[in-house]
């Protein structure tokens, strides 16, 4: 990735409201070759903002650039992006293959050799004379994704690949990620899983509340991540003794009693899960439960936010 | 690429569930007219099979059944991000969704009223025939232009549809003075006349002139088909 080259996507100042909802607010950043992932919790705006970076959504406010150019109302752009929704968007009624060859046509590809190759790249070829009706969700994402990049598109906009995919085939939709961006494109992938874009994504995007909260590597995103503390609910017997232990054992900010349980706050969760069994071993307690209360993506997002 | 587009848009219209509705919706006005011309020797038969089943009943809601679906399924199954992420301007995307539309109701709406038209008693059967054919083909345009666009502006299109035939079409004009310029039906039925020479007079509503009915039917299929592709322009696509 060169900072100095000119971004292949460019937004300034990009906003969509929807009545008195905003779903995306102010946001401005530019994407470079390699791969991209945006990350947030479901309903953060990702969706919104890949639509309006593809043209399917006029922006409200703002601007957005896709290889120099205005996207919305430029058709003859699509020859060079590749867009594959979050939606299972197909026609039952076609086989695999012609399905692929469709967008195919659809894009100028003349070649059936690429419609092979693309079917192929997604490792449905025994599959693709099946209509796509009948394939698991799995398939029919990755006949999605045959038909994105059939016409070998130098943006490619993903949105949610990979719902559905099993570990095998996530696996190999990585590799062949990578293997596409190792050619100079620029591919952008959306996810509310953070683990899912971790070793794809050079670059993570994160969008909260339809802001963008925070850009970096995953090492960057991931420290500040670790960093935050966390609020867990300890269920034991001898209540009393267990909160006095955790406290004066010190791998606890704060404790307090609630009518059934321990409510701490931790800021090393790790030493945490090692700590509390041996406590409660020597306060004679008994553990019924011990559960995160706040890990959910939004919390985990806001955090980072607000930190 | 027209091809392919072409192919899905046909393929997406004469699904065999919407193409057995209209053909069976097709048996009522030819069942009536061989039964009037069997039990009363065809009298009747312009008036009641081609007037009010075929130009008032089939030909709208026939072309309504296959025309919202143009764009309405692609709403619904979100498909239509298919088609607008291609390089295809949207005025292609519509221009096509409508021959689609129109490759299987044109005909099939013509053919039921050439069909009904040579079951009545006129003289000149052959020249009313085609006139009524011609009429049918060309209230289809229109009606395709409308509903494709209702479609696409509208998740209740059928609503819309049924609501704009029975209350406008079949009763508003009749009732509103002048409104008769303002109707498909009416276009259809006044190119039929004025096709043809003289069999059709039993038609109720007044008609209006060949060239005014021509130019009316004109008016309609561009005037929305023009709102089609600029909603399709304009809009957001889930």
């Amino acid at each position: 990735m060169s900072e100095q080259a000119a971004p292949v996507i460019q937004i300034n100042g990009l906003s969509k409201w929807y009545g008195s909802v905003v779903a995306v607010n102010d946001v401005s950043l530019e994407i470079y070759p390699g791969v991209t992932g945006i990350l947030g919790p479901n309903g953060a705006g990702k969706t919104t903002l890949l639509h309006m970076m593809t043209g399917l959504a006029a922006p409200s406010e703002g601007e957005v650039r896709v290889l120099g150019q205005e996207v919305r109302g430029n058709p003859q752009l699509y020859r060079r992006i590749g867009v594959m929704s979050e939606h299972d968007a197909l026609y039952p009624f076609m086989s695999g293959k012609e399905f692929v060859a469709l967008a195919a046509k659809l894009q100028g590809v003349k070649s059936e050799a690429a419609v092979d190759q693309a079917v192929e790249d997604v490792g449905l070829t025994e599959a693709k004379d099946r209509k796509v009706g009948g394939y698991s969700r799995g398939m029919r994402q990755r006949i999605r994704l045959a038909a994105t990049i059939v016409h070998d598109p130098e943006v490619l906009v993903l949105d949610e690949p990979l719902n559905g995919a099993d570990p095998r085939q996530r696996i190999h939709f990585g590799e062949l990620v990578r293997e596409y961006a190792a050619g100079g494109k620029t591919v952008l992938i959306s996810s509310h899983i953070l683990e899912e874009v971790e070793s794809l994504a050079g670059q993570i995007l994160l969008m909260v509340s339809g802001k963008l909260a925070a850009a970096g590597n995953y090492r960057t995103i991931r420290e500040k991540l670790d960093e935050r503390p966390f609020k867990v609910r300890v269920v034991a017997s001898n209540q009393r003794e267990m909160a006095a232990a955790l406290l004066a054992n010190g791998v606890v900010e704060s404790v307090s009693l609630e009518d059934d349980a321990i409510d701490v706050l931790t800021g090393n969760i790790g030493e945490f899960q090692t700590t509390v069994a041996r406590l409660a071993q020597e306060t004679g307690s008994r553990l019924y439960r011990v559960e995160p209360l706040d890990d959910s993506l939004e919390s985990v997002f806001t955090y980072v936010v607000q930190g | 690429m027209s091809g392919a587009l072409l192919a899905v848009a046909l393929r997406q219209a004469a699904s065999p569930g919407r193409l057995g509705l209209i053909l069976l919706l097709a048996l009522l006005p030819l069942g009536i007219a061989v039964i009037l011309r069997v039990a009363a020797g065809g009298e009747d038969v312009i008036e009641v099979a081609l007037d009010l089943l075929v130009i008032g009943l089939f030909l709208p809601i026939s072309v309504m059944t296959v025309a919202t679906t143009a764009f309405g399924n692609e709403v619904e199954d979100r498909t239509l991000g298919l088609l607008t992420t291609k390089p295809a301007p949207r005025a292609y995307i519509v221009l096509v969704k409508l021959g689609a539309t129109l490759a299987i109701t044109a005909p099939l709406s013509a053919g039921v009223a050439v069909v009904v038209t040579l079951l009545g008693d006129g003289e000149s059967a052959a020249r009313t025939a085609v006139a009524a054919g011609v009429g049918a083909a060309l209230g289809a345009l229109a009606y395709a232009s409308i509903f494709t666009w209702a479609g696409l502006v509208t998740s209740r299109a059928l609503g819309f549809g049924l609501a704009y035939v029975l209350l406008w079409e079949a009763l508003m004009v009749s009732l509103i003075d002048g409104a008769r310029f303002l109707s498909v039906r009416n276009y259809a039925k006044s190119i039929m006349q004025g096709l043809e020479d003289g069999s059709l007079d039993v038609f109720t509503q007044t008609p209006i002139e060949l060239p005014i009915a021509l130019a009316g039917i004109a008016i309609v299929t561009v005037v929305f088909t023009y709102l089609t592709v600029r909603r399709l322009n304009r809009m957001d696509v889930p």
